[in-house]
């Protein structure tokens, strides 16, 4: 299998307005796939939908080559089983603690004792460079930094084959930034995971990236890896690099 | 013809609303029959349902049962009908302000939270975040909160009964002057095991809808805190409303 994500003519639409129309996408093995584009252009929307989060009007989508619409719940779940998920807010549960956000799907998704869970959550809590101090603390008592490395070591749990990042860096500073991109990099070449991502952070784009894909107008307009990036002359991408208030995003 | 199309948007929305209401009961109680069960969730709930909700369904009965008593004497006492007084306040409050009061009560503390907490969950996309960790959110949000509550409303109705009898009956002996044993006796041999029973139907179908409401309002909020805001207020109304109206309807049932 060439690739652990396709994504064939995906269409989806809000109020009759098409959000996203064809989009075509493949990401393969150990790849970091990284989706950018304008606020509202449809990239949570993307990945929602490879999720199974939203159900897509037309389209095609494959996990690990599993046609995703043609999956029972039960099914679908075990698909799940192998993709992490670094949602923007982090997205942590409110109720439960760190450790216990951690192991979650390591308990109820793949029913390890607490025990076996716990030691694994500790394991990816040093994996994100945090203490095991943390372990006991509530997410509300979190900086957002940590919550999001909360959230990764989350996502990286279950040892996935995927992992999808929304906006992983966006609300944190430039340090920050840097030590979160640091570790998705760390999660996607040392563990040989495929990525996607979505960001507006151009530096983190820069870094964490191996193909680029710039989503306009519900479509995949333009698709390089990270080397082309300064040397296209599209002028979508020439505009969204520059950060340019001039230019055909906004003609 | 701009009013009549309007009457038909709106007949339209109020069916797709039921159609919504019923996909989501269906799927809430369904999600719970297969294993595996959340036992943790379960025991969780039923502290937060039964065992918080106790001081307030207490309060609200005594009060009743005190003010009913004064307000029967009131009535009673110009027909020298007082002796009828235990027997009407055991039935009102088995019958009808049991079950009622208690859910009313419920639906405000425990609907209103229930709409809060999904809500918000809701809208931090941890709703979304149980799902892609392979966990069927109906199951672990809905399913623990639907049973708890049609088991425990019952036993808060039951709760409710005792109290504001009580509450009668300190009225009625030290302050209306009443026989205790009279009392005792007037209330007891007047009371039916359906007048409690009935009472407890109507306890365990409203504790359902209080439930089904407040986790189907939370599931749909949206647009951040506002939104939690709207759902939590559509919620406490909706129930109260379905409340009484299957009141209603089960006293042309039950009785």
């Amino acid at each position: 299998m060439k690739y652990v994500i396709e994504v064939e003519n995906l269409t989806k639409s809000f109020g009759g307005r098409d959000v996203l129309q064809n989009v075509t996408l493949n990401i393969r093995r150990g790849e970091s796939y990284v989706v950018i584009g304008g606020s509202g252009s449809g990239k949570s929307v993307l990945v929602k939908c490879i999720l199974g989060l939203l159900k897509p009007e037309s389209g095609i989508v494959k996990i690990n080559g599993q046609n995703t619409s043609k999956l029972s719940q039960k099914a679908m779940f075990q698909t799940l089983l192998k993709c992490g998920v670094l949602y923007q807010g982090g997205a942590l549960f409110d109720s439960l603690n760190v450790i216990d956000n951690i192991s979650f799907g390591l308990i109820y998704g793949y029913g390890k004792s607490q025990k076996e869970a716990y030691g694994i959550a500790l394991e990816k809590l040093n994996a994100v460079d945090l203490d095991e101090k943390v372990a006991k603390i509530f997410p509300a008592e979190l900086s957002g930094g940590m919550k999001k490395r909360v959230a990764l070591a989350r996502a990286i749990a279950t040892n996935p084959d995927i992992i999808f990042f929304d906006e992983p860096t966006t609300g944190l500073d430039p340090i920050t930034t840097g030590i979160i991109d640091e570790l998705i990099v760390k999660c996607t070449k040392e563990m040989g995971i495929s990525a996607l991502s979505i960001t507006h952070d151009i530096s983190s784009l820069r870094r964490i990236s191996d193909i680029v894909g710039l989503l306009y107008n519900g479509s995949i307009i333009w698709e390089g890896k990270n080397e082309e990036l300064d040397t296209t002359d599209n002028p979508y991408i020439r505009q969204f690099l520059a950060g340019s208030p001039v230019g055909p995003f906004t003609q | 013809m701009d009013f009549l199309s309007k009457i038909g948007r709106m007949f339209i929305k109020f069916l797709s609303s039921i159609g919504s209401v019923t996909l989501f009961s269906v799927s809430s109680v369904s999600s719970g029959i297969v294993p595996p069960y959340y036992w943790k969730q379960i025991a969780k709930q039923s502290i937060q349902i039964g065992y918080f909700s106790l001081p307030v369904v207490g309060m609200t009965a005594i009060f009743t049962g005190m003010a009913l008593t004064l307000q029967c004497y009131a009535g009673f006492s110009e027909f020298t009908a007082e002796t009828a007084i235990p027997s009407v306040v055991m039935i009102a409050m088995t019958r009808e302000l049991g079950p009622v009061l208690t859910a009313l009560m419920v639906a405000g503390r425990l609907g209103a939270s229930m709409t809060a907490e999904i809500g918000t969950m809701k809208v931090t996309e941890q709703i979304d975040a149980l799902m892609t960790l392979s966990v069927n959110s109906y199951k672990y949000l809905v399913f623990p909160r639907l049973l708890v509550s049609i088991v425990l409303m019952p036993f808060l109705v039951f709760i409710y009964d005792i109290i504001g009898i009580l509450g009668g009956y300190v009225v009625g002996v030290y302050y209306l002057d009443f026989n205790p044993t009279n009392y005792i006796h007037n209330t007891l041999s007047s009371m039916s095991n359906w007048d409690v029973v009935s009472g407890l139907i109507k306890g365990a179908v409203f504790g359902f809808i209080i439930c089904l409401m407040g986790c189907y309002h939370g599931y749909r909020s949206n647009g951040g805190a506002e939104g939690v805001g709207r759902a939590t207020t559509n919620s406490v109304v909706s129930s109260s409303i379905l409340i009484l109206l299957l009141d209603c309807i089960l006293t042309f049932v039950l009785f």
